[in-house]
């Protein structure tokens, strides 16, 4: 599926920089959802810069720990009712598929973030570099329950 | 991030605006530790002027939730809306810390 690349960020790939992408992010939801003001349009941007915001974390708190600061690059492509973000990275690979889902019962203090980016978009890959790909694909529909879905490209390494 | 808090008649609030995630979670750390500390009988987080969360925000407010239970308390949030309640609902959040 194909559609427009409307954005192209990179920066330092450190925790700081988390709100100029997101920020970047939210904008950008705002084109495709018809009356953004709308709950549909609010929920829409909600989970996918959640989505967006775990992964960066992930690259920026444990990718690059340990090792010489890379960039992160945030590509998003917008369709008539999608976006699709690819984040690009050369950090230490981490395999989202190898995470395991958290025990909500038990009110886990961390080990949330894999299962928050993938509960809220539609379709994760992941292709392990350098540089790692990972893309996260959500579309504008009927908000649903957590149901994590993934699909994974390539050999994985699990860090 | 900015946050607050007050105490009377063992009740504290602490106010939390803005962004609560992995960038800002570390300045109001020492100040969860302190409230719980105090160990009042309840705590109130009021979350109406929080914009946005993340996992580390929310492993910081659960952190504080099983302390004030510790020791018998108890801990809601008010005003929880948006971003943050999405991730509320999805990590079941809101069957236990909202009032």
């Amino acid at each position: 599926m194909k559609g427009c690349i409307i954005v192209r960020l990179e920066v330092p790939g450190v925790i700081q920089y988390r709100d100029i992408m997101l920020r970047t992010l939210s904008a950008t939801c705002k084109l495709i959802t018809p009356g953004a003001r709308s709950s549909r349009a609010s929920l829409f941007s909600a989970h996918l810069v959640s989505a967006v915001g775990e992964a960066y974390n992930n690259i920026a708190l444990h990718g690059y720990a340990g090792r010489e600061t890379g960039t992160i690059r945030m590509e998003i492509e917008q369709g008539s009712d999608w976006i699709r973000v690819v984040l690009e990275d050369t950090g230490a690979s981490f395999d989202p598929a190898g995470a395991r889902p958290p025990d909500l019962d038990a009110l886990p203090e961390s080990g949330l973030g894999v299962f928050i980016m993938r509960s809220f978009v539609d379709e994760v890959t992941y292709v392990p570099g350098p540089p790692n790909v990972l893309t996260l694909f959500k579309r504008l529909d009927e908000p649903r329950e957590a149901s994590p879905n993934f699909r994974r490209r390539g050999p994985a390494q699990r860090v | 991030m900015l946050f607050s808090t007050s105490a009377a008649n063992d009740v504290t609030v602490l106010r939390i605006e803005g962004e609560l995630d992995a960038v800002s979670v570390t300045d109001i750390r020492a100040s969860l530790n302190t409230i719980a500390e105090g160990k009042p009988a309840r705590v109130e987080v009021d979350l109406s002027a929080l914009r946005l969360i993340d996992s580390s925000g929310v492993g910081a407010i659960v952190s504080l939730f099983k302390a004030v239970r510790a020791y018998g308390g108890s801990l809601t949030t008010t005003g929880v809306r948006g971003q943050p309640l999405a991730i509320f609902r999805l990590l079941r959040l809101d069957r236990v810390l909202i009032a």
